[in-house]
């Protein structure tokens, strides 16, 4: 199985949100990892068929959406960021709806719904209106519904956000569990989430790939350019000034430093191994700071 | 299975239940009205609503009679006669009514057979009452239905109507199957009925905002997304979403009839069903019983509620938020309205004859037709094309609508 973004674009206006976004994704579980508004949710939306690119392709196995109609959403799984529900349906029936809207047969959408809300453990309140759900609740609902036809394709967008640490990571081994044989396509800009259970990394930026690595390798373009150091806190003021500082931690009246530069900011700088956090600061650390500060 | 969910969405939101509740109240309440307002004069004075009724029937049920023509011409020697004795009559300085007995044990339980008659014979645009009988002379008989037909006529040549040869004689014809002599009988329950069809345009409008949401309501709530990228989402999906809202427009519809009828036919009962519309104006063109008369406009507001169902799904599917549905129907219902015809012809009147709100209003004795080159058709007749043709147009649009909907 072969999913091919050939020159994808989606334009509005004068923005662009996606830029010529070009990638063949195998089986495999992929983080997509970006700032908001980088074009990652714009992009989810043109594979999973609810949004036209302005221009480009997406093709499964070499044919395109349009020529695969219902035979590509029968593959498909999508679990997007804003996602409303039908505060009225209980668990149960969201589910056999999503299973009928899905096209599964009436035996098989019961037993799968069963299965389901038993492992993403909502089926002590699956007779439960989803108006009194939490939102891990709801979450984990929303996987759910998206593991319905058991896709080739799963698509999750954001699917961690507003979870507290225990429900990210209990989201997180749902996914695992979920991966098995497909394309997983995982985006978010909370990187723990995908540094565990990715096997790729696709790092965009203003509607482009930056990279596209695998997660063993994707650190390479940044290793031997990471120092750890110890200064005052003036000097790490200046610090914070004149280099990339991706951590910052206060010991006693000293200020441990973590940098990304090409070679040592001083002389007992250390060089430590690169993390995932790390590569992502250094390419978004000035719009993660923009943001932050909005 | 689907159309099973999608009727549940739309029937669980407890918005549906308020909207569904407060229209049928008010449709109750609109329909029951003629009921608790009725009032009746006797000898003894007024008689209010439920009992008053009862008075009325009761003394009705002698006139359920034949209007043969010597009953008719019966009729008006017995009002002459009453008039000829002076002790009978009254004068108010414009013209004679009868008073005393001669009225209240003569006339007031069959003054409205005699308003009847009395305007048969009466010129267009005018209006006469039973003190107009002795005016009529009858020495070689009543001629009731050569006046009947005489009086169609002359409407039918009325300048002001400008109806062409073609309109003239296709309501000619009309009016000539209607069987003689015309049945009288009490027929109260249907006028009401038939009087106050354009109040269900509440019930149309409730309709309307429960369904307001079927596309709309996805995209705000962004379970668009969801829906539309799984296997039947861009198809059967749409087509079970159609389907639940005209299921439910209809059941809601049986349910407002039921509501607006059963005032009115409980009150003054279901009588003169099977009698001539021309009991109650005898220029009415249709050969329709009450009872045909009733469900063929019933027909008509269907097919109107339908293609206004059409209209909100098709809003729904093309605009992000039932509110901005609901900003776009409510003056396509309603200002209607406010804008009164002038005529019934020209293109102004013809069109205002076929917007909602004038389409569930009968007009049985207005002589609205429309003419396609040599082809004329009554208005009820158009009205059922119009709105059917829309229905055919409007649902389709808005299943391409939602198909085509991009979720940005």
């Amino acid at each position: 199985m072969e999913l091919q973004l050939q020159d994808l674009r989606k334009q509005y206006g004068e923005k662009c949100a996606v830029n010529n976004v070009n990638a063949n994704l195998v089986p495999g579980v992929y983080g997509l990892l970006g700032a908001n508004g980088a074009g990652k949710t714009t992009l989810m939306r043109m594979i999973c068929g609810v949004l036209k690119p302005t221009s480009g392709s997406i093709r499964l196995n070499g044919k395109t959406i349009g020529q695969l109609g219902e035979r590509y959403y029968t593959r498909l799984g999508y679990m997007p960021q804003y996602f409303g529900f039908y505060p009225d349906f209980t668990a149960r029936e969201f589910m056999l709806y999503m299973a009928a809207v899905k096209g599964l047969d009436k035996k098989k959408a019961k037993n799968r719904t069963e299965d389901l809300l038993q492992m993403v453990n909502l089926a002590d309140v699956a007779d439960k209106k989803i108006k009194s759900y939490s939102g891990g609740m709801k979450q984990r609902l929303g996987i759910a519904q998206a593991e319905l036809n058991n896709p080739s394709i799963l698509i999750l967008d954001e699917p961690t956000a507003g979870l507290d640490p225990k429900e990210r990571v209990r989201f997180r081994n749902l996914i695992s569990n979920f991966a098995k044989e497909k394309i997983v396509i995982l985006s978010t800009h909370i990187v723990s989430d995908v540094s565990y259970i990715a096997d790729t990394i696709l790092m965009m930026k203003q509607g482009s790939f930056l990279l596209q690595e695998g997660m063993d390798t994707v650190t390479d373009s940044i290793r031997g350019k990471v120092w750890e150091l110890l200064v005052d806190e003036r000097t790490a003021a200046k610090y914070s000034r004149d280099f990339s500082v991706v951590n910052l931690h206060h010991e006693n009246n000293m200020v441990r430093l973590r940098i990304i530069e090409e070679s040592a900011p001083r002389e007992d700088a250390q060089s430590v191994e690169p993390s995932l956090e790390d590569l992502f600061l250094y390419y978004f650390g000035e719009e993660t700071k923009r943001q932050e500060e909005r | 299975m689907l159309v099973k969910y999608e009727f549940l969405k739309i029937l669980r939101k407890k918005s549906t239940l308020i909207v569904m509740a407060v229209s049928l109240i008010l449709t109750g309440f609109l329909f029951g009205l003629p009921v608790m307002q009725y009032q009746i004069y006797n000898q003894d004075g007024v008689i209010k609503g439920a009992e008053g009724i009862a008075w009325e029937k009761e003394q009705s049920a002698e006139l359920s009679v034949p209007l043969s023509e010597e009953y008719v011409a019966e009729t008006i020697r017995e009002v002459q006669g009453l008039f000829e004795n002076p002790d009978n009559v009254g004068y108010d300085g414009n013209e004679k009514f009868l008073i005393g007995d001669a009225y209240w044990n003569k006339v007031a339980q069959r003054e409205k057979l005699l308003n009847l008659i009395a305007n048969t014979y009466s010129k267009p645009n005018e209006i006469l009452g039973y003190n107009n009988l002795p005016d009529l002379d009858i020495k070689d008989g009543a001629s009731f239905y050569q006046a009947m037909e005489a009086k169609i006529q002359t409407l039918l040549g009325d300048s002001s109507r400008a109806l062409s040869q073609e309109q003239k004689e296709y309501w000619g014809s009309m009016a000539g199957r209607v069987n003689t002599p015309l049945q009288y009988g009490y027929y109260g329950g249907w006028e009401v009925i038939i009087s106050s069809f354009e109040l269900l345009m509440f019930s149309l409008l409730a309709i309307c905002i429960v369904v307001a949401p079927v596309f709309s309501g996805e995209y705000q709530s962004g379970t668009d997304a969801v829906i539309l990228s799984a296997k039947y989402g861009k198809t059967k999906l749409a087509t079970a979403k159609i389907t639940a809202s005209l299921l439910f427009g209809t059941a809601a519809f049986i349910l407002h009839i039921a509501v607006a009828c059963i005032g009115p036919l409980a009150a003054f009962g279901a009588d003169g069903w099977n009698l001539p519309l021309q009991i109650a104006n005898t220029v009415i063109p249709y050969p329709f019983t009450f009872l045909q008369a009733v469900l063929i406009n019933i027909g008509i507001v269907y097919l109107v509620l339908v293609a206004m169902i059409g209209l909100t799904l098709l809003l729904s599917a093309k605009v992000k938020s039932p509110y901005l549905v609901l900003i776009i129907l409510v003056p396509v219902l309603f200002i209607p309205m406010f804008l009164t015809p002038n005529g019934t012809t020209g293109a102004y009147n013809l069109t205002l004859f076929l917007l909602p709100y004038r389409s569930t209003m009968p007009e049985f004795g207005k002589y609205i037709s429309y003419q396609f080159g040599g082809l004329v058709l009554d208005a009820l007749t158009v009205r059922a094309i119009v709105y059917a043709f829309l229905i055919i147009i409007m649902l389709p649009l808005a299943k391409l609508g939602f198909k085509k909907h991009q979720v940005a």
